[in-house]
């Protein structure tokens, strides 16, 4: 029972690391915006991005 | 009286014989007809002769124990694996390992027509016995002190314990002769679900089969009130709940992750790789006090929605360079939104030297539509750096070979919980055997040292 639901679960994974490979899915995250408007090209200044103010590591040891 | 076989159960019932007890004159019935050797008296447990028409009393016995009730009285009818039975015998027996008294129960039922088969009990765990209609083929070990595996109609049973059983309180009709405190060389050797038996009596050996049963197909067989004993432990052929075969198990597991790799290298020699934009720029910070937010060249993007990867390079050492980066479809207005730093820092303590970061940073962006495309980029860098040049590399069409990994694991992970589940099973089984597990490696060890 186990084995036959092992052999389709399996199929089914590599099914699927087939198809998001194919359809471009990726581990990164990353903002998605709709509806950016065409004026950002003419003046990228106009354009808010969402990371603005990041705080960066100023580290090392 | 018909050819076939009548069911027994439902009033009124057949007696086939009705007799008193000479000690206490209690009735006693026969219900195994002529199969009955000795019979005790429920009311003093006197042990009767059931061959002698005067039930001569072959043993006494004071019943200290008679508050072992059978969790199956006497009499009680139901049919097992299709066939009618009667519980006509029951038997408490104990077996003393490192001083502990292990005690187990038997009934012995009784058809007319089928003859005696028995259940066993012990500690919630229930088993279906019948005597062998063949005689097993037993290998001993090159001493031939102990038989290590045994075989019965093609099947192999591993050795699981031998130990000598005592009756310690007997009721109902047997068809032997039953005798309190009487002691049997009893070995057990298994083979899940399924035990086999040899019970040794000064020179007679008999062998048994058994097959295990849960308690409510008993209570549903018997028809009995209420709930059955709760199993407790790992009984000795209890058959484990991961009833696969494991190894069988790994090697689908090794012929995915085959696959996986096949997959992987199809997959990654279809990607088109297809570098899209390149170019290098400077950050000045006197030029930043202005606005710093650029966007580049439009590049286009083909075929199915796909990855874009984004890579940037700054040689920075011990500073830091930060880009908010936007990828935005000049068609659609629809935009990917990510920050990425690229900093790197090396040193030397009294732990020696250290880095820490790179000089390089790489983003992988998912599912993005075929389209034309820009990037918008607005860098910020540490206060102490007056300028730096930095690559943008810009890719379509890349594998994600995370994927691979997340795949990967989502195979290994029911075969490993599988395994370990069957591991700690079979532990469990084999540690209350002649063979625990510790004392295995305890012998190939100390058999080591001899050496």
């Amino acid at each position: 029972m186990f084995r036959k639901f092992y052999l389709l679960y399996g199929a089914l994974v590599l099914s699927t690391a087939a198809f998001g490979q194919y359809r471009g899915w990726s581990l990164d995250t990353v903002n998605q915006l709709k509806n950016v408007p065409k004026s950002v090209r003419d003046n990228p200044g106009s354009y808010r991005t969402v990371y603005a103010g990041y705080h960066h590591y100023t580290g090392g040891k | 009286m018909s050819a076939d076989t009548p069911p027994l159960s439902g009033p009124p019932k057949p007696q086939a014989k009705g007799l008193n007890c000479p000690k206490c004159g209690a009735a006693i019935t026969l219900h195994s007809f002529g199969q009955a050797v000795t019979v005790v008296c429920a009311s003093c447990h006197c042990i009767l002769d059931a061959k002698d028409p005067n039930l001569a009393i072959l043993q006494q016995f004071e019943a200290a124990t008679r508050e072992v009730k059978p969790l199956i009285p006497l009499g009680t009818r139901g049919k097992l694996r299709g066939t009618d039975y009667e519980v006509i015998g029951f038997q408490r027996r104990s077996t003393t390992v490192d001083g502990i008294t292990y005690y187990w129960h038997e009934y012995l039922l009784f058809n007319p027509y089928k003859g005696i088969r028995y259940l066993s009990e012990y500690n919630g765990h229930w088993n279906d016995i019948s005597i062998c209609k063949t005689l097993p083929n037993v290998d001993h070990d090159m001493l031939g002190s102990s038989s290590l595996t045994a075989n019965y109609l093609g099947e192999t049973y591993k050795h699981f314990q031998s130990a000598d059983a005592n009756t310690d309180f007997v009721l109902g009709e047997f068809p032997w002769q039953v005798r309190v405190g009487e002691k049997a060389a009893v070995t057990d050797y298994v083979h899940p679900p399924r035990v086999l038996s040899s019970e040794k009596l000064d020179k007679e050996v008999t062998w048994s089969i058994g097959e295990y049963m849960y308690g409510r197909e008993i209570w549903d067989a018997f028809k009995l009130p209420g709930a059955p004993p709760e199993a407790m432990g790992v009984y000795e052929n209890q058959p484990s709940p991961v009833t696969i075969n494991v190894t069988g198990i790994w090697v689908a597991f090794a012929a995915f992750t085959v696959f996986l790799l096949a997959l992987m290298a199809f997959l990654d020699m279809r990607a088109k790789k297809e570098p899209v934009l390149h170019e290098t720029y400077l950050y000045n910070r006197a030029e930043a006090k202005n606005e710093t937010s650029f966007v580049t060249d439009v590049f286009e993007l083909t075929g199915h929605p796909s990855t874009v990867e984004v890579k940037t390079f700054a040689p920075v050492s011990n500073h830091w360079i930060y880009l908010n980066y936007a990828l935005i479809n000049q068609d659609t207005g629809q935009a990917w939104d990510f920050g990425r730093e690229v900093s790197y820092y090396s040193g030397y303590d009294s732990d020696g030297s250290w880095t820490e970061g790179k000089q390089s940073d790489t983003v992988v962006l998912p599912s993005v539509p075929p389209g034309h495309y820009y990037l918008r980029i607005e860098p910020e860098a540490d206060p102490s750096l007056s300028s730096i040049s930095y690559s943008v590399d810009v890719t379509h069409d890349v594998p994600v070979f995370g994927i691979y990994g997340l795949a990967f694991l989502a195979l290994l992970v029911p075969v490993v919980i599988i395994s370990f589940r069957a591991y700690t099973f079979e532990r469990s089984r084999w540690s209350e055997s002649d063979h625990p597990p510790m004392q295995l490696s305890n012998m190939s060890s100390s058999s080591g040292d001899d050496e």
